[in-house]
């Protein structure tokens, strides 16, 4: 049926959620034995592929065949036992058990009790030369051993294809060179690989074929000794952004935020300024302590040597509350799990962070509670049928705004937004950008994180790059290239 | 080999580090060395592990829900129900092991039922578990007018207050037995490694192909069978089935696994642990009672243990979130 | 399609009503003194003191948090209270045991902070070990004995007119029943705490992060739940004239099950006191129908356990 080269053959697939369109007729090909980078940003559908690959989602329609058969539904268990495992970011191990236990999961009895269990386990590890104890408990260790053990999970299945995502995200240099060692041995033995990265570099030097995505749909697929790093980024990247974002604004004052070596358990000395009237982006992979930085000014999470002025005066930010107090909004990452009250309607969700400003003597003025949700259901054209709607009825793209609009009404001297942007459509985003805009126009400032680099790069007066905890690089977008950007938040 | 042992320690370490209950325990035996009293002879020892039995091998069967990131507060009514069903047979002039049978058949059903609830329906276990618990309180009360009845079998009483060789008391050793059954299950069984897994990560576990629906609804059939089982034996030792037991076991049990460091987060804990769990509330009272504390000062303490235990249990966790 | 389906939504929003409703008419119908001037007095008094202590669990309940120390509380205020009346007078008393009520709240709450317990299940197991705590000290102060209110020499008016006193057709500790439920219900939804009380419930992290005042408000709402179980204490005891040490025994489990009948969900963020007394009503109703009907005492208790187990089930499957 399929050419008995190719291990994996995806046709025509579209997988599309509510407001969303994930993956747009993405097709592609996998060879048997051959290592298979595929790069893109954030969003770009990678992650939505794999998790149809899986088993976890449901692909809409295309035809999706492994290793010659063609795979209608399937489950995560099904698919491991055809032989196809997936690597994921967050690693899929419980932390509470052994090594050991952890790579036989759920076949327990299969493997000859706890003796045969480690004593086969044992085996694998050395088959890949690691010397990692089986009786060690995952939580104790590194992120490098875990993911050992997540590549020995998937020998132990006879996979003849391993998806890693994003596997060099949290490792050391010495690390990165023991897994690519171990990428090339499983080629010889005739294991394909998908590896996910953002990193060139690894592309390059590992991969002998290269697909580019981008918004949910297939760029390009090219041998790796055909392709040039620019053309990568400018595939990546590159795209028509005309009419995508506004014109930048240019209104950047005198400083308004000072921050002096922040440390935490993830930070190492981070020190920056913000102006008035300044988009400043925070750009760097996932993990690498953008959030962390955000967390800590707003006071959320314990920091020492926290220094922090606003105004020339130095200020002491204990939680959320005191940094609303100073005038700093947060719009975080995870807008269902951290943002909204989701059973709650949107007119208390905007007025949540107003119920100091709205409140005489204890009591709550609801007539000023309605009329604020009214003001920034208006303001920021939030499509709802009524304030007294929940804010869990409402799409992806309003409910960002009702955290916007939250803030806004405080009027913050600095508003922090954490992916503003994320899993929402094209129509949204540029009304955020818009907005965001506006905000800066009117004099106040933003710190703006986002996996999305054209996104950072178009809105933001000023770019730092964060790698490991660390400030790696200033830059002006305007006058750098995007690839240096890269190259600095890659580290 | 010398790696080996290197590995033993790192792991009795472990364990000790973990287990704030041993420390508990240690502490008041060295405080009992300091009273002339009658706490270190057999016959006490002996006597505190007979008292002990039927909450530790209730707090077996919790163990198992526990593990799997559930709990059981029905454990206290369950007790009770098996008790007087045990005894109500015999009296109906049942044979005494079918009747026993029956009571124990009866911890298995509300335990199906607490399963269903959690697993199927996926609800809240402690505060389902806690209503099921009221509700066989009920069926209790209904069935014996909340009057204790008193077995007229004079063979049933023997089983739970014999002792064996004249020394070693029946349900001790009925205690150590359940304790290595389970112990057993837990470790060397499919059912208890994915008991271990369901708990500590239940998405991994299904997409490792674990059948965490059906294991996790056994643990919990199991373990309304095992307490149901140790309400059989508690009613042999009183030769009474009576709706008033248990009021507080329920709870006590629960804290008494956690506080031997079984967490409620699941996946973390066993068979040896509950034991500790249970041994210090349970050494708690006996050394209060050898020291002449009044019984009512005696609850305060536990109290006072209990909260102790619990609080630096959350406080531990909240030190590790917030670690700088 | 539509409007059936909006019916059967509209009925399970309001199921307890309906339950209410239908309990009511079947009782009346088959035993007529259900209507009765007596009855209805009966029911008020049954009402008061399980009323007041759910209103204040209603928002330990609303915060996402729960209390299972009312029971003792409830013991050690009636005792402290009532052994202090002849040393103190009645009025210090009364201060002195609502105050308490009040305080041993805080304790509670002060514990839960310093641990960093955001759990329900860590707030069980806290509040279960301090409940019994304050039992234990309720049967130390009295040494197990039952404190009887007649033994006493200093004039207890304030007491005999809670517990027995009328104003008009209404009892005197069902009007102090509608003072805290209006008190309450303005608290609720006309002010920044309850508010804020409903933000930590609904969504703890979005809370924060929004700068509510999550912390202040865990303490409020358990010193609520204190300071009601202590009323509801005082009510009690006023009405039997006794303070056992075990009085409060039993009134945790029926108040949650007041709360959660009524619809306040156990998720948090959700619910109201109004909510909350129709769960009152109907677990009071229901014993008292149960009463008229001939229903067995120790079947009652199945019955309510049933309906508990009943509204913790429809809660949950309302969320999915």
């Amino acid at each position: 049926m399929a050419n008995d080269n190719i291990i994996l053959s995806i046709k025509d697939v579209h997988k599309s959620f509510p407001g969303v369109k994930a993956l747009d007729n993405v097709s592609l090909e996998v060879r048997a034995g051959s290592v298979h980078g595929i790069v893109g940003e954030n969003g770009a559908g990678k992650s939505t592929l794999m998790k149809i690959l899986s088993g976890v989602y449901e692909k809409d329609s295309g035809t999706v065949a492994f290793d010659g058969q063609t795979v209608e539904r399937t489950t995560p268990v099904e698919s491991l036992n055809r032989g196809l495992s997936i690597i994921y970011q967050e690693f899929n191990l419980v932390n509470t058990m052994s090594v050991g236990e952890n790579i036989f999961l759920g076949r327990f009895k299969e493997m000859g009790g706890m003796r045969g269990t480690h004593a086969k386990a044992r085996e694998l590890l050395d088959s890949i030369g690691s010397t990692i104890d089986t009786h060690r408990f995952v939580e104790e260790l590194s992120a490098a051993e875990k993911q050992m053990v997540e590549i020995t999970k998937a020998l132990s299945f006879n996979s003849k294809l391993i998806i890693m995502d994003e596997p060099s995200s949290s490792l050391t240099s010495d690390e990165l060179k023991r897994l690519f060692q171990i990428i090339h041995d499983l080629k010889q033995r005739g294991v394909s690989i998908i590896y996910i990265s953002h990193k060139l570099d690894e592309i390059f030097e590992l991969c002998d074929i290269v697909t580019i995505m981008r918004d949910g749909h297939m760029i390009d697929t090219k041998p790796v000794s055909e392709v040039t790093r620019n053309e990568m980024i400018t595939k990546m990247v590159g795209r028509d952004i005309e009419n995508e974002f506004p014109p930048r604004a240019h209104c950047a004052g005198e400083t308004i935020l000072k921050v002096s070596s922040i440390k935490t358990r993830k930070l190492h000395d981070i020190s920056f300024e913000l102006k008035k009237g300044e988009i400043l982006g925070l750009v760097g992979l996932v993990g690498a302590g953008r959030t962390e930085i955000i967390r800590a000014i707003c006071g959320a999470d314990k920091v020492k040597g926290h220094a922090v002025s606003i105004g020339g005066k130095p200020v002491k930010i204990k939680n959320p509350a005191s940094a609303k107090r100073m005038g700093i909004g947060l719009v975080p990452e995870d807008r269902k799990l951290q943002g909204l009250v989701l059973p709650f309607s949107v007119q208390s969700n905007i007025a949540m962070a107003s119920l100091d400003r709205i409140s005489r003597l204890g009591f709550i003025n609801r007539a000023e509670e309605k009329a604020i949700a009214l003001r920034q259901i208006n303001n920021l054209s939030i499509k709802t049928p009524s304030p007294m709607t929940k804010a869990v009825s409402l799409s992806g793209g309003n409910q960002q705004k009702c955290i916007m609009g939250r803030w806004l009404e405080i009027n913050p001297s600095i508003l922090i937004l954490d992916e503003p942007t994320r899993g929402i459509d094209v129509g949204a985003k540029y009304e955020i950008y818009v907005l965001m805009k506006q905000i800066v126009e009117n004099g106040g400032s933003i710190i703006m994180i986002s996996s999305e680099l054209p996104e950072v790069l178009n809105m933001s007066n000023r770019v730092l790059t964060i790698c490991e905890g660390r400030i790696t690089g200033e830059f002006n977008p305007e006058d750098v290239p995007a690839q240096t950007i890269m190259d600095a938040a890659i580290g | 080999m010398n790696n080996q042992l290197g590995i033993m320690g790192k792991r009795v370490w472990r364990l000790l580090s973990k287990q704030k209950a041993v420390l508990a325990i240690i502490a008041m035996l060295i405080v009992m060395l300091f009273f002339d009293t009658n706490f270190y002879t057999s016959y006490n020892i002996l006597a505190m592990l007979q008292d002990a039995s039927v909450n530790v091998i209730i707090a077996f069967g919790v163990t198992l829900a526990v593990i799997c990131a559930g709990c059981d507060l029905s454990v206290g009514s369950v007790m009770c129900l098996s008790g007087i069903i045990t005894v109500q047979l015999i009296n109906a002039g049942v044979n005494m092991w079918l009747a026993m049978l029956a009571g124990v058949a009866s911890g298995a059903v509300v335990g199906f039922i607490n399963g269903f609830f959690v697993v199927k329906q996926r609800t809240e276990a402690f505060i389902i578990t806690l209503g099921m618990g009221m509700l066989m309180k009920g069926v209790c009360q209904h069935l014996t007018d909340a009057h204790p009845i008193s077995s007229k079998n004079l063979d049933f009483m023997k089983l739970a207050n014999g002792k064996l060789f004249g020394t070693i008391p029946n349900l001790a050793i009925v205690m150590l037995a359940v304790g290595i059954l389970v112990y057993c299950l837990l470790r060397y069984t499919s059912f208890g490694r994915n008991c271990y897994a369901i708990g500590g990560d239940y998405d991994v576990a299904k997409y490792s192909g674990i059948s965490v629906v059906r294991t996790k609804w056994l643990a919990f059939v199991l373990c309304g069978t095992i307490t149901a089982f140790a309400g059989v034996l508690l009613s042999s030792k009183l030769n009474t089935g009576s709706s008033i037991y248990g009021d507080e076991t329920a709870l006590m049990v629960n804290c008494g696994v956690v506080v031997g460091g079984t967490s409620f987060a699941g996946g973390i804990g066993g068979i040896p642990q509950s034991f500790v769990g249970i041994m210090v509330l349970q050494l708690l009272t006996n050394c209060m009672n050898m020291l002449g504390v009044t019984p009512y000062l005696q609850v305060v303490c536990q109290g006072i243990v209990i909260v102790t235990i619990i609080w630096l249990d959350c406080f531990g966790r909240k030190r590790k979130r917030e670690a700088v | 399609m539509t409007r059936r389906f909006d019916l059967k939504k509209i009925m399970m929003d309001n199921l307890v009503l309906v339950v209410i409703f239908l309990l009511v008419i079947i009782t009346a119908i088959v035993e007529p003194n259900f209507m009765s001037e007596a009855n209805m007095t009966n029911l008020m008094r049954q009402f008061g003191p399980l009323s007041l202590v759910s209103l204040g669990m209603t928002f330990v309940i609303i915060g996402g948090f729960i209390d299972l120390s009312v029971a003792g509380i409830i013991s050690l205020v009636a005792v402290v209270t009532v052994a202090l009346i002849d040393p103190l007078g009645q009025v210090n008393a009364l201060l002195i045991g609502v105050a308490l009520g009040a305080g041993l709240g805080l304790i509670n709450s002060i514990l839960l902070l310093t641990c960093g317990a955001m759990t329900q299940a860590e707030a069980l197991f806290i509040t279960f070990g301090m409940s019994s705590v304050y039992s234990a000290l309720a049967l130390i102060i009295t040494d197990g004995a039952t404190l009887h209110m007649t033994w006493l020499t200093t004039p207890q008016t304030i007491f005999e007119t809670i517990g027995s006193g009328t104003v008009g057709v209404l009892s005197v500790s069902f009007i102090i029943f509608l003072v805290c439920l209006a008190i309450l219900y303005v608290f609720q939804g006309e002010t920044h705490a309850g508010r804020s009380i409903s933000y930590t419930g609904g969504n703890k992290v979005a809370a924060i992060l929004s700068g509510i005042p999550v912390k202040r408000s865990m303490v409020i709402i358990y010193t609520i739940s204190g300071f009601m179980a202590a009323v509801g204490s005082v009510v009690l005891f006023s009405r039997v004239t006794t303070a056992a040490p075990i009085i409060g025994r039993g009134f945790e489990t029926n108040a949650i099950l007041s709360v959660v009948v009524g619809g306040t969900s156990l998720k948090g963020g959700k619910g109201s006191v109004l909510r909350t007394v129709l769960g009152v009503l109907l677990v009071t109703l229901l014993s008292n129908c149960m009463n008229l009907l001939g229903v067995p005492p120790y079947m009652q208790v199945v019955l309510r356990g049933a309906v508990l187990v009943l509204a913790i089930w429809l809660d949950n499957r309302k969320e999915l």
